[in-house]
């Protein structure tokens, strides 16, 4: 009973914290160009709007793509530790969470696939080609972190920074969180690294055949998504924490730090993207897991 | 139930199903059908047997063995399983070819030769059957002539090479202790000197390493895959090649023992961690040219190598989650890649051979059957939680971990995202996008190609969600070849150190899918529109179609391209060519005309005699 009550309860925070940063990025970065930007609510007034008008379907996969991805979201988010709240670590650990994170974006991906509009297809392929470049130096962070604590339950891991201090203070680990924190952005979608959206250039991409409830199941998606990205920054280097609230200020924290990064930089072509996630954040990790391996 | 009744049945099978092609090609077909389905009922009656019986002792006194055990009885349930589903798939796609006869005989004789290895208990009868197996695939991969020659040729150049040196090892095992039977010779080796046991491992590592195309001796496959009739492909790269696996188990595990196997030298020089960087190099390296392929059945191929690495790597680390995850990853390969060399032989039947990944584009509204079963064989290969390949993966990935072989595990892992990229263009070029109009006409796959597709598609997600039911078998293998059991339930494994349970993952993505479903529905009803009514934010759509497939991902593949030649083919062919230029320099000394020869003996005659003279040797 309490497992499904804290199901239901980190599925709201996710959401609502999830929107809250997306209402939140419009407002600031907003300030930043002089505006004076939307209502921190209007993802939530969006999502109600958009859930009540009439949406374009291109087919059976087109709809069960997204259902999926989404599904797929939730499903890592249980497996996250939310300050201490868990209710699925006991069935496998970070190796799921890591196998898990595919189902969104494929889900996404096969979904756009059916729409059958040129856009979305060189979007899915921009987004997959990202993925591959981030995922060498995150592998390789992911790697260090299970070697360095030597398990590979995440429960294990914010526990044991919550009796030795957080990842960073530990020095094996310094050069990989640096790495984290040069691909974080590329991770959550955010510029320099917003090159499968590109509305200017492929008209959003992956979205673009999205309308009426499809867009709000997509913008949850987001939402998931930019929560899910950064809650697994702050569990594995800034220590989790012990409850919720505090969990949510370090990743406000983070969230903004990266909005101001977002809103000054312009957008990498996507070759230019692979060229630096490949070099510097690769380099970092790659010297971080040699480190690791030599103290261990 | 005997194993010798079984191979009888298995080959005397194959011949009269020949014959009776003569007379009726229905009779034919069903009797293939019902051999090939007979084997797997067979099979299935020896579980849990444990045989040993002598079939012939004639042949230079050396006594034949045939032997059951669960490791064979492992390898031949999937040889059966296949096969079958092979053959009943073969109904449709080889109608409309010519020598359907000789097809059908040389498929069940695959299939035989490959029961006979597993179950054979010496050397002798196991390199008798291996050559039967090799013989009888070159004739199948050259079925299509063309390309297809040259492929065949690539393929048995190198297998033939393998059995020399399969040949020198039961020679030299033979001379030292007089016996080919394997039960005797793991008695044996055991107290064999170091050198002697890393001469006879290197000499089986090419001989199986060639048939399981590891690398650097994978360069025959990727043709031979891509060339042979696609049924058949699904057999070759689904078992034929992990037969060489079942070899390195035999040798390593079996002949050799574990214990001898893991102390094979010292530090970072020793066996096993050198063939586990050999698994991991072979798990990257073609994965990412896999991502470079735009003939579906060559893409495929190249990652019938990279998952070949996962094995190898698997069973390198020789810890019983290594092992398990190992063995377990054979028959996960099998089914997934079965199933996607099944699919593409259902869409070249349909669009008339076409396997051109740049031409073909919005199928899934014409044969969903077909893109079920590509959906579920991609997830498989990329191992997508739910699927088998999930699992055995991750006991892969975590003894890695757990050892502290953090490299290798990126290896492995990496591996992974170019499975993603290369198998979301395959999905993608086939099967999504836009619609040519060309094949607006296509229809469904025929029936019997369905019922291999939905059979080998339900195998994935079954074992994905119940992974117990097969490790429960790799279980009992690996305890007996002197390994840890492990703590096998139903729905994946316990352990100190990390749990996986398949079974909650299931219900958890199961529960919330059929929540935002809910949502979904609750939301105001979507109108249905085709792939015209395209939404291009004011941007021109042109007339004829607009399918983005072509270098889907050029940004990476000028990046990677001049990094990914494949050497080791390179090399190959230098060698090939030294070779022909070496014949050509030959024949110019064997002309084949007496006057030449007469010469050459007076000329040798004649520096005898100077020798004689000048050095008095005699």
């Amino acid at each position: 009973m309490t497992t499904i009550l804290e199901i239901i309860l980190i599925i709201f925070t996710a959401i609502i914290v999830g929107l809250f940063f997306l209402g939140l990025s419009r407002k600031v970065i907003a300030r930043i160009h002089w505006r004076y930007g939307p209502p921190i609510v209007q993802p939530v007034i969006d999502i109600i709007k958009l859930f009540n008008q009439t949406g374009v379907s291109h087919g059976t996969l087109f709809n069960f793509g997204i259902i999926f991805s989404l599904a797929g979201s939730v499903v890592v988010l249980l497996f996250l530790p939310l300050g201490k709240i868990c209710p699925l670590s006991s069935s496998g650990g970070l190796l799921v969470i890591l196998y898990l994170m595919l189902i969104a974006p494929l889900g996404l991906a096969l979904s756009g696939g059916e729409a059958a509009n040129p856009n979305a297809s060189i979007g899915i392929s921009r987004k997959f080609l990202l993925a591959m470049g981030y995922e060498v130096p995150l592998l390789l962070i992911f790697l260090a972190v299970m070697t360095h604590y030597n398990t590979i339950s995440i429960v294990e891991i914010v526990n044991k920074q919550i009796r030795t201090g957080w990842s960073f203070q530990h020095i094996p680990l310094l050069l990989s969180g640096i790495a984290y924190i040069l691909i974080l952005p590329a991770i959550i979608g955010l510029r320099p690294f917003e090159m499968i959206q590109a509305p200017q250039e492929i008209s959003s991409g992956p979205m673009t055949e999205y309308g009426g409830k499809f867009l709000a199941l997509t913008t949850i998606q987001h939402a998931f998504n930019v929560f899910i990205g950064i809650s697994l920054f702050v569990n594995l280097f800034l220590g989790g924490a012990e409850n919720p609230g505090y969990f949510f200020l370090k990743m406000l924290g983070v969230f903004i730090i990266f909005l101001f990064v977002n809103a000054v930089f312009p957008r990498l072509r996507i070759e230019q993207a692979i060229r630096y996630l490949w070099k510097w954040p690769t380099l970092l990790a790659f010297a971080g897991l040699i480190i690791v391996m030599i103290t261990s | 139930m005997t194993p010798g009744i079984l191979l009888a049945i298995a080959f005397g099978g194959a011949f009269i199903t020949y014959l009776a092609g003569k007379i009726s090609e229905k009779v034919r077909d069903i009797l293939a059908v019902l051999v090939s389905l007979a084997l797997v009922g067979i099979v299935a009656l020896l579980y849990n047997i444990s045989s040993r019986s002598t079939l012939y002792t004639g042949f230079l006194d050396l006594p034949l063995i045939l032997r059951v055990n669960t490791l064979s009885w492992f390898f031949a349930i999937t040889v059966a399983i296949v096969g079958s589903l092979s053959v009943i798939f073969s109904l449709s796609y080889i109608k409309e070819k010519e020598r359907t006869d000789f097809y059908y005989l040389m498929i069940l004789l695959v299939n035989a030769s490959m029961l006979g290895i597993v179950f054979s208990g010496d050397l002798i009868l196991f390199y008798i059957f291996w050559e039967i197996m090799s013989w009888s695939t070159f004739l199948l991969i050259s079925y299509n002539r063309g390309p297809a020659l040259s492929a065949g040729m690539k393929y048995i150049i190198m297998s033939v090479a393998g059995s020399v040196a399969m040949l020198i090892g039961m020679l030299s095992l033979y001379s030292y202790y007089d016996t080919f039977t394997i039960a005797e010779l793991s008695d044996h080796l055991s107290s064999a000197s170091p050198g002697f046991v890393l001469f006879i491992f290197i000499l089986f590592f090419i001989a199986f390493g060639i048939k399981n195309a590891v690398w650097p001796f994978h360069t025959w496959l990727p043709p031979a895959h891509s060339e042979a009739p696609s049924p058949f492909s699904a057999i070759l790269s689904g078992i034929l090649v992990r037969m060489g696996m079942y070899g390195f188990l035999v040798i390593f595990f079996v002949i050799a023992g574990i214990d001898l196997f893991l102390n094979l030298g010292k530090g970072i020089v020793r066996f096993n961690y050198i063939l586990a960087w050999i698994g991991a190099i072979n798990i990257i390296i073609p994965t990412f040219i896999a991502m470079l392929q735009n003939d579906s059945k060559r893409l495929l191929a190249w990652h019938g190598v990279g998952q070949g690495g996962y094995m190898v790597l698997g069973i390198a680390i020789g810890s019983s989650l290594g092992v398990a995850g190992g063995t377990f990853h054979i028959i996960n390969h099998t089914s997934y890649i079965a199933l996607l060399f099944l699919v593409v032989g259902a869409i070249e039947h349909r669009t008339r051979g076409i396997r051109d990944l740049n031409s073909l584009g919005g199928l899934i509204k014409k044969m969903p059957v077909t893109f079920f079963g590509a959906l579920v064989g991609a997830c498989g290969l990329i191992g997508i939680p739910l699927t088998n390949g999930f699992v055995s993966k991750w006991l892969i990935y975590k003894t890695l971990i757990l050892n502290h072989y953090p490299f290798l595990a990126f290896a492995a892992l990496l591996g992974t995202w170019g499975t993603i990229l290369s198998l979301y263009k395959f999905l993608h070029n086939i099967f999504l996008g836009q619609l040519p109009e060309k094949y607006q006409t296509v229809n469904e796959a025929p029936f019997s190609m369905q019922i291999p597709i939905i059979i080998l598609s339900l195998i994935i997600i079954l074992f994905g969600i119940l992974p117990g039911i097969p490790l429960k078998v790799i279980n009992q293998i690996i305890m007996t070849s002197g390994l840890e059991s492990l703590n096998i339930t139903l729905w994946g494994i316990t352990s100190e150190t990390g749990i996986l349970n398949t079974v909650n993952i299931f219900a958890a993505i199961f529960v919330v899918a059929v929540i935002v479903w809910l949502i979904f529905k609750a939301g105001r009803k979507e109108i249905k529109v085709g792939q015209d009514d395209n939404y291009a934010a004011g941007a021109f759509i042109p007339e004829e179609k607009y399918h983005y497939t072509v270098d889907f991902y050029n940004p990476l593949y000028r990046m990677i391209t001049p990094y990914l030649r494949d050497f080791v083919d390179d090399f190959y062919q230098r060698l090939a060519r030294g070779v022909k230029n070496l014949g050509n320099g030959i024949r110019r000394i064997y002309t084949g005309d007496v006057g030449y020869y007469v010469m050459y003996i007076i000329l040798f005659l004649a520096l005898l005699i100077f020798v004689q003279i000048n050095w008095k040797v005699w």
